[in-house]
């Protein structure tokens, strides 16, 4: 379990850094000068500001020079200043990441209940008219686009019956992104829980556990759901990583002030000290979180001993 | 089979155990195919798809970026099935021509991953050793940094515009396909015909096209059909924020984020383009599905 731990914390170490060495190219491989078009659609600057502005990021020294001065203010906490507004890109980033995390548990835990719920019942009654439903339904739930979704919802749920608000930041607003990006990753999560129930359902010790006079009850929930929910369980990384990218979308239909939308924001601006900071915080928690779910995972369930 | 030398087939007996032809074999394939009603019904949207897509001028009404052809902003009617947008657009007419786009951009990034993806799996997976593990280190890496990340990250780089956020969709898929490849190749690698065929010498070219690449083609058809979906899914996101193809193209990402100014008072405008995807990505999902069971070869049995 520790050799476990310390390798998947190196492989962890290993992509951010990875990752920091990208951010740094990134503003390399922007066809034609980086600083003309972070500035173009601002105010009119001169050459001379230009270079001075040039001479602030750093971009007139070696790459290696810059790597270097990129991750000596990284390590200190200091992303840089946005482009317009010179604010520190760190606590921008950081202000909006509780809202992302807010959304994306929030859809995580709609999934689970929808797509195990569902997974489970099309499993147990394989074949029938219920399968069948379920499993149309979860197709029909992978084709759909998230954004249209939520776009559908909101027209329904908001602007109809004027239940919940269209758009903002409040914990009455999570309810509809959170449906919209749960309900996205519970179709998929529905599929792999049917197909993972269908192998528990078959297993010998379900027909001992009947066998033994138990309760239908008992047997599906002690042994079936039990036995199922682990590889559940062992997807919950995954579908996180999922979560965090369908959540860019969605907070932009939402306008939910989370770092998704700070980045489609920073996009359209050019604003690439922005964007270089939202690469590095997405990757890290991502990481982060899934390689905390796996260990979780490894926890859990003690048939797994990783050596 | 047609290569065998006339020697090696002269013994009648044989003829008995000479395996289908190849074009048996296709008809054995669909039929397994069609026999699941998922894959029909998949098979069925997609002909509808390439349809509209090629008989586009001739379907549409209008021209799909000819304005004022009727009322702005007026509801599905008789004249225009689909309502019109707020330049007074056929949003019919701009739906139709949209599949075109939705086919280039799923196809073509499909392409860029797929090939780049094979490329990379197959390498890793032949030579094994210090050039395999670098390659697959590197797919580990971008797999973990999601797709729409790399996406996103591209589309930075490039700058917003329908043929970027093509590539960019296309380069997001590479790590999945690698992955993929290499498993099949690793699994193909130890069986018994490859290393027959190694034995007698076979060359580097002919291990990878004649031997390796047919047999791991099957897996990789089912992936890249149910890519489609999943790259038009993206590059329709990508176009919805604004990343991706500009107005005034029909692209139905585009028409969808452009209507949303008009959402409250014509919400048509959002409605049928999003229909619009979500029919040809089940498309996509229904027969890839109905593909994976076919080719599948547990399930062709049962």
């Amino acid at each position: 379990m520790t050799r476990y731990f310390f390798k998947r914390l190196l492989s962890g170490i290993f992509t951010i850094w990875i990752t920091t060495i990208a951010v740094t190219l990134l503003i390399h491989l922007v066809p034609g000068d980086p600083v003309q078009i972070m500035y173009a659609q601002s105010q009119s600057t001169t050459p001379e500001q230009l270079e001075q502005i040039r001479r602030n990021l750093g971009l007139d020294r070696p790459i290696y020079e810059q790597y270097i001065m990129y991750m000596g203010r990284i390590l200190q906490g200091d992303f840089g200043t946005t482009i317009r507004g010179n604010q520190p890109v760190l606590d921008l980033l950081l202000v909006r990441l509780p809202n992302t995390l807010l959304l994306t548990t929030a859809s995580l835990v709609v999934t689970i209940v929808v797509g195990v719920t569902a997974g489970f019942f099309a499993a147990y009654k394989r074949d029938t008219w219920i399968d069948s439903t379920l499993m149309t339904a979860a197709i029909l739930g992978i084709s759909v686009p998230s954004f249209w979704l939520g776009l559908m919802l909101m027209y329904i749920f908001s602007m109809q019956l004027g239940w919940l608000p269209v758009s903002g930041t409040s914990l009455r607003n999570l309810i509809l992104p959170a449906i919209t990006l749960g309900l996205a990753n519970a179709a998929s999560v529905s599929r792999l829980t049917r197909s993972s129930m269908i192998d528990v359902l078959t297993q010998d010790y379900m027909r001992t556990a009947r066998a033994k006079g138990l309760k239908e009850g008992t047997v599906l929930s002690r042994h079936a759901l039990r036995n199922g929910l682990v590889n559940v369980v062992n997807m919950l990384g995954l579908q996180f990583t999922y979560m965090m990218g369908g959540a860019i979308v969605v907070e932009n239909v939402f306008a939910w002030n989370g770092i998704g939308r700070l980045a489609i924001q920073s996009i359209f601006q050019r604003d690439y000290p922005t964007i270089q900071g939202f690469i590095l915080i997405f990757a890290t928690v991502v990481v982060v979180v899934s390689m905390v779910l796996d260990l979780l995972y490894v926890w859990i369930d003690p048939r797994i001993t990783y050596k | 089979m047609a290569n065998l030398k006339p020697a090696m087939v002269a013994d009648q007996s044989l003829e008995a155990i000479t395996p289908p032809s190849r074009a048996q074999r296709l008809g054995q394939f669909l039929q397994a195919l069609l026999r699941s009603p998922g894959a029909k019904v998949g098979a069925v949207i997609l002909l509808l798809l390439f349809a509209v897509a090629i008989f586009a001028p001739a379907i549409a009404p209008f021209e799909p970026s000819q304005m004022n052809v009727g009322p702005a902003l007026s509801p599905p009617s008789a004249e225009h099935w689909f309502g019109t947008d707020n330049f007074g657009r056929d949003l019919f007419s701009r739906v139709v021509y949209g599949s075109r786009l939705t086919l280039m951009i799923g196809l073509v990034a499909v392409g860029i991953s797929m090939t780049v993806g094979v490329v990379v799996g197959l390498v890793a997976g032949y030579t094994e050793g210090w050039l395999g593990n670098i390659l697959m280190r590197a797919m580990d890496v971008l797999f973990s940094f999601t797709e729409t990340l790399i996406a996103l990250a591209t589309v930075a780089v490039l700058g917003p515009s329908l043929r970027n956020a093509v590539i960019a969709v296309g380069i997001s898929s590479i790590p999945y396909y690698a992955r993929i490849t290499y498993g099949a190749v690793l699994v193909e690698k130890n069986k018994e015909y490859f290393r027959a065929a190694k034995t007698l010498g076979a060359r580097h070219g002919r291990l990878i096209f004649r031997h390796l690449f047919p047999n791991i083609l099957s897996p990789i058809i089912v992936v890249a059909t149910v890519g489609v979906s999943v790259a038009v899914l993206s590059a329709s996101a990508l176009s919805f924020l604004g990343l991706g193809a500009q107005p005034p193209s029909p692209e139905w990402g585009a028409i969808l984020a452009a209507g949303r100014d008009y959402f409250r008072r014509a919400p048509w405008i959002t409605t049928f383009p999003g229909l619009a995807i979500a029919v040809s990505v089940l498309g996509f999902n229904l027969l890839g599905d109905g593909l994976r069971a076919a080719l599948d070869p547990q399930q062709r049995q049962s």
